[in-house]
C-alpha cells in the first residue's frame, strides 16, 4: 500500500464513519478492529498494535500531567 | 488596549477611469479579445494573448491593484509560465523561495516535507509573495506591452449579451458608461464573478463549514521561510494554526476558528491579537508586531463543468473555487491563463480551429478535479468536515510522533504540475509508447540542466530556456546536422504561417545553426527523456507534450501540429 492507497482508505474509512453516525462510531471501529485483527492472523502483531494504539492515552497516558 | 494597525509595506497606484473614443456610445473599435479582471489570473492572460502579438483590452473595476492577504504562494510550474511572459526576474527578487516545512503536533513534531528538489532544476519549488506585489509585478509588464495591452481601470461590467459572432459588454465607469464590442471575452474577473452570474453559471462541489481567520501582521524575523502547521498547539488549544513567512517583513498566519465561535467576533482586534501573542510567544518569537489586516476564510471546493460557453470562456476562480490549503488557487488559474492564451491567440489570428478552445475546457476541467481531490484532502486534514475526519485526525497526528507510516497523511500535499494525458491534443501514442523514459503526451517537460547555444554563443540553461512562443520541436542528435525532411518540415510549416521552432539538441557540439540549438553537456538529458539519435519531443506553446517519437518522421510531425491546430473530436458543441 503506497501514500496514495493509504490516503484512499483513510479517507474511505472517514466518509464511512461519517455515514454511520457519531452515536455508532465506537461500534463501527471496533468491527473494523476485529476484522482487521482476523485478516492480519498474526497474534503477535495484533498484540504490538494493541500496545501501540494505546500508548499515550486514556489512564494509561505515560504523558498525562 | 489592542495594538495599532499599520500598512502595508507597499503602496499600490491609483489608476483614473479613462473612455475611449466612442461612436454612439459604444467603443468605436470592436476589439479581438476583452479580459475581465485584472488579476493574477487576467494578467496572465492579457501578457499571454500579447506575447503572441494579439491586442486585448482588460477592464479592471477597481482603481489599482488588490488589497489584504489573497494569493501568497507561486508555485515552479506558475514561474516557468511568469517567465514565458517575462516577469520572473521581480518575482525572483522580490520573493522568498521554500523548499518544505514542518507540521506539529501540540509540542511534537510529526511531520518534516520537502517539495520537488534537486540539482536538476532551474525554479524553487515555490516562492512566498503577496498577490498585491503579484499583480504589482504583472502589471508592470503588461504597461511595458501597452502598444497591445490597453487597462481600462475603475470600469466595471454592468452586463454582458453573449451571442452567436460576437459579445457585448456594458460598461460603467466614474466618467460614464459604454458599450464595447468584442470577438471574445475572457471572463477572470473572480470567485464572486459577474460574468458567470450574468450567464447563469453555476459552481458545483462542497462548501466546508470549518472557517479560518487570517491574519497578515509586521515582524522582524529571521526565521527560515518554509510552512509551518501547528495542530491542537499548546498556545491555541484545540485549533490548527498555519505560519508562512512573507517579503518585508510580512508574516500570514492562518488559524481555524473554535466550533460554534462567531466570525464576526472572531476578526475584531480584541480577539485577534491574544491568539497571535501565544502563538508567537509559542514560536519563541520575542520581538514587537503590529496587525495589518485580518479577514475570514471558509474553504470551497467549486467548478463549473465547461469554461467555453461560445465567445465567452472563463478562467480562474471565475470558473472553479479551489480550498487555500495546497495553495491550487491562484496558480490553478495561471495555469488556466497559459493553457487558453496561446489557443485563443491562435484561433485569433486564424491559424486554428475554434475547437482549439474546447480543449482549453477540457484540459482546464480535467486539471480542476485533479486539483479539486487533492485540495478535498488537505480540506479535510486541515478543516475536518465531520466529528469522523476530527477523530481520525486526532489519532494520526498522535500515531505520527512513533509511527512513520501514518505520518504522509498530515503532507500538504502542495500544487504540482498536471499533465493533460487524455487532452484530444495529444497524437501518436503508438510511437511515444516505444520510449521507456520522458514525459509522455499530455505532461510537463521535467527540467534538466544543458548548454545553450543562441546564433553560436553558449550558455548554461535548462531544457524550459529552449521553448519558443509557438511549437517547439526538440531533435535528439548525436552533433550531427539536422537531416533533410525535418528541414524541409520547418520551411513547410513556416509556409503555412505556422510558428515553429526545430531545436538541435545533441550529445556532443554540432554544426552551427542560425537560432537556438542544444547540448547535453551533463549527460543526464538524452536519458531523462529516454532520447536516441533520431528523437522528436513536439512541444506545445504551454510547455506540455503534444506527441513524441523515437525515431521522427517529418511528415507524422507534420500531421501533429495541424491535429494540434484543428483539434478534432469531443462532443462539438461547446454551448448549451
Amino acid at each position: 500500500m503506497n501514500d496514495t492507497d493509504l490516503d484512499t482508505v483513510y479517507t474511505r474509512l472517514c466518509t464511512t464513519m461519517t455515514a454511520v453516525g457519531e452515536a455508532e462510531a465506537n461500534l463501527f471501529l471496533a468491527r473494523f478492529a476485529l476484522l482487521a485483527m482476523t485478516r492480519l492472523g498474526d497474534r503477535e502483531a495484533v498484540e504490538a498494535l494493541i500496545d501501540a494504539a494505546a500508548e499515550g492515552i486514556g489512564a494509561g497516558c505515560s504523558q498525562a500531567p | 488596549m489592542t495594538r495599532a494597525f499599520r500598512p502595508y509595506p507597499f503602496a499600490a497606484a491609483r489608476h483614473d477611469a479613462v473612455l475611449p473614443p466612442l461612436r454612439d456610445g459604444v467603443d468605436a473599435r470592436r476589439r479581438a479579445v476583452v479580459v475581465v479582471g485584472a488579476g493574477p489570473v487576467g494578467y496572465c492572460t492579457a501578457l499571454g494573448l500579447a506575447r503572441h502579438g494579439v491586442p486585448v483590452v482588460l477592464v479592471e473595476a477597481d482603481e489599482g491593484v488588490c488589497f489584504g492577504s489573497r494569493a501568497i504562494c507561486i508555485s515552479r510550474r506558475s514561474l516557468e509560465i511568469i517567465e514565458r511572459l517575462g516577469a520572473l526576474p521581480g518575482f525572483l527578487a522580490t520573493g522568498l523561495p521554500w523548499t518544505g516545512g514542518r507540521s506539529y503536533y501540540r509540542d511534537a513534531e510529526v511531520l518534516r516535507f520537502t517539495m520537488p528538489q534537486d540539482e536538476n532544476q532551474k525554479l524553487p519549488p515555490m516562492i512566498n509573495l503577496a498577490q498585491y506585489s503579484i499583480e504589482h509585478l504583472l502589471l508592470q509588464q503588461a504597461e511595458a506591452r501597452r502598444g497591445l495591452i490597453d487597462i481600462r481601470w475603475q470600469t466595471r461590467v454592468t452586463a454582458i449579451d453573449a451571442r452567436e459572432d460576437g459579445v457585448r459588454l456594458t460598461l460603467a465607469t466614474p466618467q460614464g458608461g459604454y458599450a464595447i464590442d468584442a470577438d471574445w471575452v475572457v471572463a477572470a474577473d473572480g470567485g464572486r464573478s459577474f460574468v458567470r452570474e450574468s450567464l447563469g453559471l453555476q459552481l458545483k462541489g462542497t462548501s466546508y463549514e470549518g472557517r479560518y481567520v487570517i491574519v497578515d501582521i509586521l515582524m522582524d524575523s529571521a526565521r527560515p521561510t518554509e510552512r509551518l502547521a501547528y495542530f491542537d498547539p499548546p498556545c491555541n488549544p484545540g485549533s490548527t494554526v498555519l505560519v508562512h513567512k512573507q517579503p518585508g517583513g510580512v508574516w500570514r498566519i492562518d488559524y481555524q476558528l473554535r466550533d460554534g465561535e462567531d466570525p464576526d467576533a472572531a476578526i475584531r482586534p480584541e480577539n485577534v491579537e491574544p491568539r497571535v501573542a501565544s502563538l508567537l510567544a509559542m514560536m519563541g518569537e520575542t520581538a514587537d508586531w503590529s496587525p495589518i489586516w485580518t479577514g475570514i476564510y471558509k474553504a470551497n471546493a467549486l467548478t463549473l463543468e465547461r469554461y467555453r460557453h461560445g465567445r465567452v470562456l472563463l478562467a480562474g476562480d471565475a470558473a472553479h473555487l479551489l480550498p487555500i490549503f495546497g495553495v491550487r488557487g491562484a496558480n490553478s488559474g495561471i495555469d488556466d491563463a497559459d493553457n487558453l492564451a496561446w489557443k485563443l491567440a491562435f484561433v485569433v489570428r486564424g491559424l486554428a480551429s475554434e475547437r482549439l478552445l474546447d480543449s482549453y475546457s477540457e484540459e482546464r476541467v480535467a486539471a480542476a478535479h485533479e486539483n479539486l481531490s487533492h485540495g478535498t484532502k488537505s480540506t479535510e486534514f486541515m478543516a475536518p468536515p465531520s466529528f469522523a475526519f476530527r477523530l481520525m485526525r486526532e489519532a494520526v497526528l498522535g500515531l505520527a510522533v512513533k509511527h512513520v507510516g501514518v505520518r504522509s497523511l498530515i503532507n500538504p500535499r502542495q500544487t504540482s504540475a498536471i499533465a493533460y494525458r487524455g487532452s484530444r491534443l495529444n497524437t501518436a501514442a503508438e510511437a511515444s509508447a516505444s520510449l521507456d523514459a520522458g514525459p509522455a503526451p499530455g505532461t510537463v517537460l521535467p527540467e534538466c540542466p544543458l548548454t545553450v547555444v543562441r546564433d553560436g554563443s553558449a550558455r548554461s540553461g535548462h531544457v524550459t530556456d529552449l521553448l519558443a512562443a509557438g511549437f517547439t520541436a526538440f531533435f535528439f542528435g548525436d552533433g550531427a546536422a539536422v537531416p533533410a525532411p525535418l528541414r524541409d518540415l520547418q520551411r513547410r510549416l513556416a509556409d503555412e504561417g505556422v510558428p515553429f521552432a526545430l531545436v538541435p539538441i545533441g550529445r556532443r557540439p554540432g554544426p552551427m545553426v542560425a537560432g537556438v540549438q542544444a547540448r547535453d553537456a551533463s549527460g543526464r538529458l538524452f536519458p531523462m527523456y529516454g532520447a536516441d539519435t533520431g528523437t522528436l519531443y513536439l512541444v506545445r506553446p504551454d510547455g506540455h507534450v503534444a506527441a513524441r517519437w523515437r525515431q521522427a518522421d517529418a511528415d507524422a510531425v507534420h500531421t501533429a501540429v495541424h491535429h494540434v491546430l484543428q483539434a478534432p473530436g469531443g462532443a462539438g458543441a461547446s454551448d448549451e
